[in-house]
C-alpha cells in the first residue's frame, strides 16, 4: 500500500493550490475572529480602560481587590469547584471501574443510565434538584411526614445545594474519563496481586489507585474547570444566597451594565481556571516522569 | 475483609445510579403529578400540564429555539467540516497550529464568550444584531469545536488509499471529495451535527445575553420562569423537550449518525 503511495507525486504546491485552503477556512475563521477572537481581545482591553475617559487604568482591578462581595464570590467559586471536583471523582470512580472490568450485560444499561443526565440538559437536572431540595420540596416532605424534623431544612439556596446539582452535572465526564484510564490498566496487574494473596483493599490501594492517578488528575481538572464556568446551576440552585464569579458576572452585565467590572470579573474566572489546569498538568507530567524514572532505575 | 470490600462495591454502584437517576425521575413525576405543589405521595396522576403546552407562551420559544438550533447545525456543520478537511485532509503546514486555535474556544467559559460577545456588539453599535442572528454566530462558536474534532477524526480514520485510487483513475478534486470522502465521514459529520444541534438547543450561558426580551429561547424562558416559581408546567417543558431531543437523536441516527461510527466508521 505504502509502494503506491511513493509512486504517485506527493501534494504539489502549485499556486492554484494554496487557495483552497485559504477558501476553506476562512468561513470558519472569520466566524472565531468576529465571534471569538476580536470581543476576547476587546473584553480584555476593556478591563484595563476607565469607562468613562477611556484612558489606562487599573481602577477597575482595584475596585475587585478592594470589594469584599466579589473577592468573596471568588474564593466561593474555587472553594465549591474543589467541592465538585472531588465529590464528582469520588461517586464516579466505582461507576468508571464497573463500566470498564464488568462483561455482564448490565454494563450497556449502566453506561446509559450513566450517561441519560447529559441528554436532559442542565435545566431539567436543576429544576429536578429544586424540586427535590426545596423548603417544601421532596426530601422536606418526606421528613416531615416521618416526623424527623419539626421545620424544613434550608437545602436549597446555599453551597449544599449548588455542590450536589453541580455533582450531578459534571459526573457524566467524570465517568467518561475515569473509564477510558481504568481500561488502559492491565487487568492482569489486579489478578496477579490477587493470587499473591492480596486482599481487595490492598489491590485497591497499592495497584489500582496508584496506577490511575493520571485519571484521576483528569477527571479532577475537568469537574473542576466545568464546576467553575457553570452558570445556569448557580444561579438556579444557589439563587441570590450563594453568588458565584459566573452569576456575579451576568448580573454586572445584565443589571449594572458595567462593562469594565463584568471584564475583570470574567478575566478573575479566566485566571482561576488557567492556574488550576496548569497545577494539575503540571503535576500529572511530574508524577509521570518520576514513575519513568523509577521504571527506567 | 474481601466481602466487606465486595458489598460496598455495589451498594456505592446502586447509590452513585441512585443520585443520577433521582432528579430525571422526580422531573418526569412533577410532571405527572395533579398539583402545583410537588410531594412525593401523589394521588392521582394527570397530563394537564402537558395541554397546557399547546399555546403561544411555549410553542414560540420552542419555535425560536428549534430555528437556531437548525441553523446552528447546518452551519456548523458545512464550515467545520470544510476546516477540518483543509487542516487533517489536505495537510497544510502549520496544521496543528491551524487545529489548536480553531479548537481553543473550548478552553473559555461559555458565560465569558458570552459577555465578550455582547460587549463586541454593543461597542460596535451592532445591537440590531441581537437576537436570531448573534444566538446563531455565537452557537456556531461554540459547536464549531466539536464538529471540526469530530469531521477531523472521522477524516484520520478514512484510508488514504481511496483517495489515490481515485486521482489515479483522473477523478478531480471536488469529485474525490463528493464521491469518495464525504460517504466515508458522514458518521462523524453528522455526530458533529447532532452535537451542534443540542448544544444550541440546550443552550444558557450565551444565550442569556443575547436574546431579545420577549423573544427568548426556551431554556432561557423557562429558567426565568424558574426564579419565580417551581410551577409543574415547567417540568411537562422540560420532559417534552428531553424526548424532543431524543427524536432529533434518532432523526440524524437514521441519516446514518452514531450506530454507523459505532460498528467501524468508515469501513
Amino acid at each position: 500500500m505504502t509502494i503506491l503511495a511513493l509512486d504517485l507525486p506527493g501534494p504539489r504546491r502549485s499556486p492554484r493550490q494554496g487557495l483552497v485552503p485559504a477558501f476553506g477556512l476562512s468561513p470558519a475563521g472569520l466566524m472565531l475572529v468576529f465571534f471569538f477572537a476580536l470581543p476576547m481581545g476587546m473584553m480584555i482591553g476593556t478591563s484595563f480602560h476607565d469607562p468613562s475617559s477611556g484612558a489606562l487604568s487599573f481602577q477597575a482591578y482595584e475596585r475587585f481587590l478592594n470589594d469584599g462581595l466579589t473577592l468573596k464570590g471568588f474564593w466561593r467559586t474555587a472553594i465549591m469547584s474543589c467541592l465538585v471536583a472531588v465529590a464528582a471523582t469520588a461517586l464516579a470512580y466505582p461507576l468508571a471501574y464497573f463500566l470498564a472490568r464488568s462483561k455482564s450485560r448490565f454494563r450497556i444499561i449502566v453506561f446509559a443510565l450513566a450517561l441519560a443526565p447529559e441528554l436532559a440538559g442542565v435545566v431539567l437536572r436543576t429544576y429536578g434538584w429544586l424540586i427535590i431540595l426545596e423548603d417544601r420540596g421532596f426530601i422536606n416532605d418526606i421528613f416531615l411526614h416521618w416526623g424527623l424534623i419539626d421545620e424544613p431544612l434550608r437545602l436549597s439556596k446555599n453551597l449544599f445545594a449548588v455542590v450536589v446539582g453541580l455533582t450531578h452535572v459534571v459526573l457524566p465526564f467524570a465517568i467518561l474519563s475515569l473509564t477510558t484510564s481504568i481500561q488502559g490498566i492491565d487487568e492482569n496487574l489486579e489478578r496477579a496481586a490477587q493470587m499473591l494473596g492480596a486482599n481487595r483493599l490492598s489491590v485497591i490501594r497499592m495497584i489500582l489507585v496508584p496506577l490511575s492517578v493520571p485519571g484521576i488528575v483528569s477527571a479532577l481538572l475537568l469537574s473542576f474547570t466545568m464546576a467553575a464556568s457553570a452558570y445556569a446551576t448557580p444561579a438556579l440552585l444557589g439563587g441570590a444566597g450563594f453568588k458565584v464569579l459566573a452569576t456575579m458576572i451576568s448580573e454586572q452585565v445584565l443589571f449594572y451594565v458595567d462593562w469594565s467590572f463584568a471584564a475583570v470579573m470574567a478575566n478573575a474566572l479566566l485566571v482561576l481556571m488557567l492556574v488550576v489546569s496548569y497545577a494539575g498538568l503540571n503535576f500529572e507530567t511530574r508524577l509521570r516522569d518520576r514513575r519513568g524514572v523509577k521504571r527506567g532505575g | 475483609m474481601n466481602r466487606l470490600i465486595s458489598f460496598s462495591f455495589w451498594f456505592s454502584l446502586v447509590l452513585v445510579l441512585a443520585f443520577i437517576t433521582l432528579p430525571l425521575l422526580v422531573v418526569v413525576a412533577a410532571s405527572l403529578s395533579p398539583t402545583a405543589d410537588v410531594t412525593f405521595r401523589p394521588s392521582a396522576w394527570t397530563l394537564r400540564w402537558y395541554q397546557d403546552l399547546i399555546s403561544q407562551r411555549w410553542l414560540a420559544p420552542f419555535a425560536l429555539s428549534v430555528k437556531i438550533a437548525i441553523a446552528v447545525s447546518l452551519i456548523s456543520g458545512i464550515i467545520g467540516t470544510l476546516a477540518a478537511y483543509i487542516v487533517a485532509f489536505e495537510r497544510i503546514p502549520g496544521g496543528s497550529a491551524v487545529m489548536a486555535a480553531l479548537l481553543s474556544p473550548l478552553s473559555v467559559p461559555q458565560i465569558v464568550k458570552g459577555v465578550a460577545i455582547v460587549l463586541f456588539l454593543s461597542v460596535l453599535g451592532l445591537q440590531p444584531l441581537l437576537g436570531t442572528p448573534s444566538l446563531i454566530a455565537a452557537h456556531c462558536v461554540l459547536a464549531l469545536p466539536f464538529v471540526i474534532r469530530m469531521a477531523a477524526t472521522a477524516i484520520a480514520n478514512f484510508d488514504g488509499n481511496l483517495d489515490r485510487a481515485g486521482q489515479v483513475l483522473g477523478a478531480s478534486r471536488w469529485q474525490r471529495a463528493q464521491y469518495i470522502l464525504l460517504p466515508a465521514i458522514k458518521p462523524g459529520v453528522l455526530s458533529g451535527m447532532t452535537f451542534a444541534f443540542i448544544i444550541s438547543f440546550n443552550n444558557i450561558p450565551l444565550s442569556v445575553f443575547l436574546v431579545r426580551p420577549g423573544d427568548t429561547t426556551l431554556p432561557i424562558t423557562v429558567i426565568n420562569y424558574l426564579e419565580y416559581s417551581l410551577d409543574p408546567v415547567l417540568a411537562a417543558v422540560n420532559v417534552a423537550s428531553m424526548i424532543f431531543i431524543l427524536f432529533v437523536i434518532l432523526a440524524f441516527e437514521k441519516f446514518g449518525g452514531f450506530s454507523a461510527q459505532l460498528h467501524g466508521g468508515s469501513k
